[in-house]
């Protein structure tokens, strides 16, 4: 039983690593400005984790062999000085990779995106993302869910008929952005909490209805992404799914353009 | 005036049903919690079948339960959370086997307030019977999750199961917290002021370190937790609005409040949730440094550095629930506070880790059944804590939030190191408890069946995560790139039900070794706390006939120039 | 120091515990304090059972704080927390101050001090009678003590009563528990309140009829004292609640 179990142990490590190497799935390629960042400490994590996985592993294997020479004495208490030891370097090894991880969300959450950064307005609706953007004039209009909304008549979101601000602006079911720019989302819900996760683009936030929160990201590459909902929000959680189009900046114009009303 | 009944304490009550079913004998009690629990996590992995099942087959007709509709996964996965963390993990390691052996483990016959303590269990009883009946409610059980977050949780229309379901679920919880609390309120008390003479705090078994600690956490959580369910019991049918916003419209329908705040539940909820992490596995975590000790025949390695960890565990588990938030619209400056501090957890955690090892290595190890399930809760506890300090940190769980990653780190290290501790303690106590010692071929056949499937299983959805899988998905078909994993998925499915079927063999092995075991001796595994200088199984009036006291610390084992290797808590000085 | 060498020895059991399924007297409770084996040993049992039950209280006081603290952090957050008000497109604050009607309310503190001081007087009064009943100089009963305990349970009625007449007052300025987060806050919070004191006042009741339901006389006087301490908590509470309510009112 002793050999089996500390068989084991290394087979179960060695399977674990070998399941990560070869990893059948992963995550999908990075195209946000964030994403490198993000990813780097990924990496840094699964170096650091992956060791300490494997290297505890080894250990406990090893402490389950008998022992044959009787060099310290078994009624052995403790002690202090390798405990100590032993803390002060895996404090040191986590607190380290902490200080790196936050000095990364400061630099996710508290640089202010861009002047001339795109302004969305994310609205989550059971089961169904809505993105508006504000039109020709710049400004958004005036939404009242409650009074307006009427998804079949083409006004999900409930913006008022009379306010002259809605007039041109463009909601629509995919999130269409011009690429190397920055995003400044403003996340909303209409009735219970969903989260706009963008795998791609290593962004997720809640959306929480009587909240209007702000992320920001900036795609950097082409392509087609695929939303989804990461927070769950009933029963068609599983398939609240929109794409984020990431196209050339003349293209984005040119989107607007068509689907421009005349004021 | 002498129709006083503790007259006939000592004396085992003649009739069954107040020798079994209405006593206020802790060991009864323990026993009934177990019972309990078992029939919860028998109902729990049921429904995590058929939530497997559902997700690769999602059209195939089962036998009674027919084909699994997306609303039926959301219900079981939320019952199936809900009896998995409060009716087994909460219930089996402190209140099953701490009712059982705290008072044992300290010497005296019984629990501070024997009928606070019955009263516990029957209520908490109640509350299953209110959670099952859930099932049957108009629109069946709750959907939202065992969390349930409002405003999904809160307004009725917003799903299935969001009407009477949601507010049986919430009752049974509200009783179930009233339960903890009687619990809780017993053990510290007896732990304080009941332990036999010489039995100093630094003389406990780090079990009852354990049972003391989490009963703290419970006391302080359970309340919070009651709190916060009673506010969305009177926002569902009293028409406040603490959680509920205005301006709402659900299902077509606009709903009147007026400006609550969702997040305001979430912080109530995850001030309970992490402590509720360690009260489900900080008894774990003492039975596994008894247990290593006891077979490796060695002292705990650092028995101060055991009880100081237990400690800051404990307190450092108070002051971290916003690292469930850091998505969730949360002031980010806070995620600073709380990212650093869940960081600090890990420090205790792995001062514990490098302490098993420590009692491990060099011992003369005894590789039986409840060793196994300890090396087994060591290692799961490793792989499972060490994607702890990777979601601690808000910029990475931003990606990995609400994903597979985050459902096999804490099943890991929550669900498996904690199911692996009951198994290592149920095998370890079961002579103590029924006279007869467990199936060691079986035990040991159990345990290479459920460790392999326990990495199968879980080991696998870490990649998942990582590939960006929400997690609650009833359908894989609903985006596209989730729909490309259904290979994984598929294979994680078999290692559940592969898993899962082997756990008939630790039915088999419980019960066949209940009735037709080996008798066991008083003190089969040569342990030295006080509970095995009792009789097995223990007798009815416990220490009433023989009071021990205590000359030793609680690990004296591999010592020389005596007979045995070990000298008995109450060995003579 | 009795030893395992000494022949087991089975003593009657004395009055611990608290219910069937009893404790039988023993010394030496809690870490080996067993230095005053001089002492009766039914009033050792019956001092230690004493101490259990009040960090029992003290312990479910701080679980009923807790409570409230819960309740209490909401209440804060709820009021200074503006929600987004989609109409207006702004951040606003729907939050309605109350008139609280303050003399209503003191003559409720006062009533609920005064429970407080007659239950304290016939704990006192209880303690002292139990070492001098422990020595058979005064009869095990709590004869001086009921009509302290009696009025005390009356004290508690009235503030139950002015509560009532809070809750009313408040219902003809329109507040309800469903028309305004602070209304909803008020009613939960000394509703809340008024339960927990509810369950005090059946313990008294307990103590009070304790001869009828045959209970033994240290339980009559463990319930006089538990539920001494609980009411003081009870008082602390109330003030609390009702600074809570005053000094967070808009």
């Amino acid at each position: 039983m002793a050999v089996a179990l500390r068989l084991a142990l290394f087979l179960i490590a060695a399977a674990c690593a070998c399941l990560f190497l070869a990893h059948p799935v992963w995550f999908p390629a990075g195209v946000s400005a964030q994403s490198a960042a993000i990813d780097h400490q990924f990496a840094l994590a699964f170096w650091i984790l992956g060791g300490l996985f494997l290297a505890a592993h080894a250990v406990l294997a090893v402490s389950l062999m008998r022992s044959r020479h009787s060099g310290q004495p078994r009624n052995s208490h403790g002690d202090w000085r390798m405990e100590a030891a032993w803390t002060l370097v895996i404090a040191a090894l986590f607190f380290g990779f902490n200080i790196a991880g936050v000095r990364l969300w400061s630099k996710m959450k508290f640089q202010q995106p861009e002047s001339n950064a795109i302004q969305v307005e994310v609205t989550g609706v059971q089961f169904q993302w809505y993105f508006r953007y504000a039109g020709a004039d710049g400004v958004f209009g005036h939404v009242d869910a409650q009074r307006f909304a009427r998804p079949q008549e083409g006004n999900p979101l409930g913006l008022d008929p009379g306010d002259s601000d809605g007039k041109d602006d463009i909601v629509s079911t995919a999130l269409v952005l011009p690429v190397g720019r920055d995003v400044d989302l403003t996340l909303r819900s209409q009735d219970v909490i969903h989260s706009l996760f963008i795998p791609a683009m290593r962004f997720k936030q809640d959306a929480v209805p009587g909240m209007s929160i702000h992320a920001h990201f900036r795609p950097i590459k082409t392509g087609a992404y695929e939303i989804s909902c990461a927070e769950l929000c009933g029963i068609g959680h599983y398939r609240m799914r929109a794409v984020a189009q990431v196209v050339s900046d003349e293209e984005f114009q040119r989107w607007l353009k068509a689907r421009e009303v005349p004021k | 005036m002498d129709k006083s009944p503790s007259i006939t304490a000592t004396v085992r009550p003649r009739r069954l049903l107040r020798r079994y079913v209405f006593s206020t004998d802790h060991k009864v009690v323990g026993l009934q919690y177990f019972f309990l629990s078992l029939a919860a996590a028998l109902t729990g992995t049921l429904l995590s079948l058929l939530m497997r099942i559902h997700l690769i087959w999602p059209n195939l007709a089962l036998p009674f339960f027919g084909t699994i509709k997306p609303e039926n996964y959301l219900a079981y996965l939320t019952m199936h959370g809900t009896l998995m963390v409060f009716f087994v993990l909460s219930l089996v390691p402190q209140s099953g086997f701490g009712n059982y052996f705290l008072p044992l483990q300290l010497g005296v016959s019984e629990m501070s307030f024997p009928k606070l303590n019955a009263a516990g269990f029957w209520i908490s009883l109640l509350s299953f019977l209110i959670l099952i009946a859930a099932f049957f409610a108009h629109g069946g059980a709750p959907g939202a999750g065992w969390t349930q977050y409002p405003p999904l949780s809160a307004i009725a229309t917003s799903g299935p199961g969001q009407a009477l379901g949601t507010d049986l679920w919430l009752v049974s919880i509200g009783l179930f917290c009233l339960a903890a609390v009687t619990g809780s309120i017993n053990f510290i008390t007896t732990t304080l002021k009941l332990r036999a003479p010489g039995m100093s705090l630094m003389r406990m078994p780090l079990t009852c370190w354990t049972w003391f600690v989490t009963a703290i956490l419970s006391l302080l959580a359970f309340s919070v937790l009651a709190a916060a369910v009673l506010l969305l019991l009177l926002d569902r049918n009293a028409g406040t609005d603490f959680f509920v916003p205005a301006g709402l419209i659900v299902s077509g329908t606009a709903v009147h409040h007026t400006g609550g705040s969702p997040l305001l539940w979430q912080h109530l909820f995850w001030f309970f949730g992490h402590p509720e992490v360690y009260i489900a596995i900080l008894p774990g975590m003492g039975m596994t440094s008894h247990l290593l000790s006891v077979f490796a025949r060695k002292p705990v390695f650092g028995y101060r550095a055991m009880v100081g960890s237990i400690v800051a565990i404990g307190f450092l588990g108070f002051v971290v629930w916003g690292h469930h938030m850091f998505v969730s619209g949360m002031n980010p400056y806070a995620a600073f506070a709380f990212s650093t501090l869940t960081t600090a957890i890990a420090v205790p955690s792995a001062i514990k880790t490098f302490n098993w090892m420590a009692t491990l290595y060099g011992g003369h190890i005894r590789f039986t059944t409840p060793l196994l399930f300890s090396v087994g809760f060591v290692s799961l506890f490793i792989t499972g804590g060490l994607t702890g300090p990777l979601l601690a940190q808000p910029a990475l769980d931003v990606y990995l939030h609400d994903t597979y990653f985050v459902v096999a780190h804490f099943h890991l290290i929550m669900a498996m190191a904690g199911l692996f501790a009951v198994f290592a303690a149920t095998h370890f106590w079961f002579p103590k408890i029924f006279g007869r010692m467990m199936n060691e071929r079986l035990g040991a056949l159990h345990f290479w069946i459920t460790f392999a499937g326990a990495y199968a299983i879980f080991v696998p959805m870490h990649l998942l995560g990582m590939a960006g899988h929400p997690r609650r998905y009833s359908e894989l078909t609903g985006v596209q790139y989730v729909a490309a994993m259904v290979p994984l998925q598929k294979w994680i499915t078999i290692a559940a039900v592969v898993t899962i079927a082997g756990q008939i063999i630790f039915l088999v092995n419980f019960f066949w070794s209940m009735f037709k075991g080996a008798a066991a001796l008083s003190n089969p595994w040569e342990c030295s706390t006080l509970e095995w200088t009792l009789p097995s199984p223990t007798p009815h009036a416990g220490f009433a006939a023989r009071l021990p006291v205590v000359n030793h610390g609680p690990y004296e084992y591999g010592v020389t120039g005596r007979e045995a290797d070990y000298l008995m808590q109450d060995a003579e000085a | 120091m009795p030893t395992i060498s000494s022949p087991p020895k089975e003593r009657t059991p004395g009055l611990g515990g608290g219910g069937p399924g009893k404790i039988p007297s023993r010394r030496g409770y809690g870490g080996g304090d067993d230095g005053d084996r001089r002492q009766p040993e039914k009033f050792l049992s019956y001092q230690n059972r004493l101490r259990r039950y009040r960090i029992g209280v003290a312990l479910f006081s701080v679980c009923v704080s807790m409570l409230f603290l819960g309740i209490a952090s909401v209440y804060v957050a709820r009021q200074r927390i503006p929600y987004y008000d989609q109409n207006t497109q702004a951040f606003i604050s729907t939050w309605k101050a109350i008139h609280l009607p303050y003399v209503q309310l003191w003559i409720n503190s006062i009533l609920i001090v005064a429970g407080s001081i007659t239950l304290e007087l016939a704990r006192r009064g209880q303690i002292k009678k139990a070492e001098f009943a422990s020595m058979g100089i005064l009869p095990p009963s709590l004869e001086r003590e009921v009509p302290w305990l009696a009025i005390t349970l009356l004290l508690g009625a009235g503030f139950l009563a002015g509560q009532l007449l809070v809750w009313n007052n408040l219902r003809h300025q329109g507040v309800y528990l469903r028309a305004n987060a602070s209304g909803a806050f008020f009613y939960t919070l000394t509703g809340l309140h008024a339960i927990h004191l509810v369950g005090g006042m059946a313990v008294l009741v307990y103590a009070l009829l304790g001869s009828w339901f045959r209970r033994r006389f240290e339980s009559q006087q463990i319930a006089v004292d538990a539920t001494g301490w609980y009411w003081h908590f009870m008082g602390f509470l109330w003030f609390c609640i009702f600074a809570l309510l005053h000094f967070s009112r808009a």
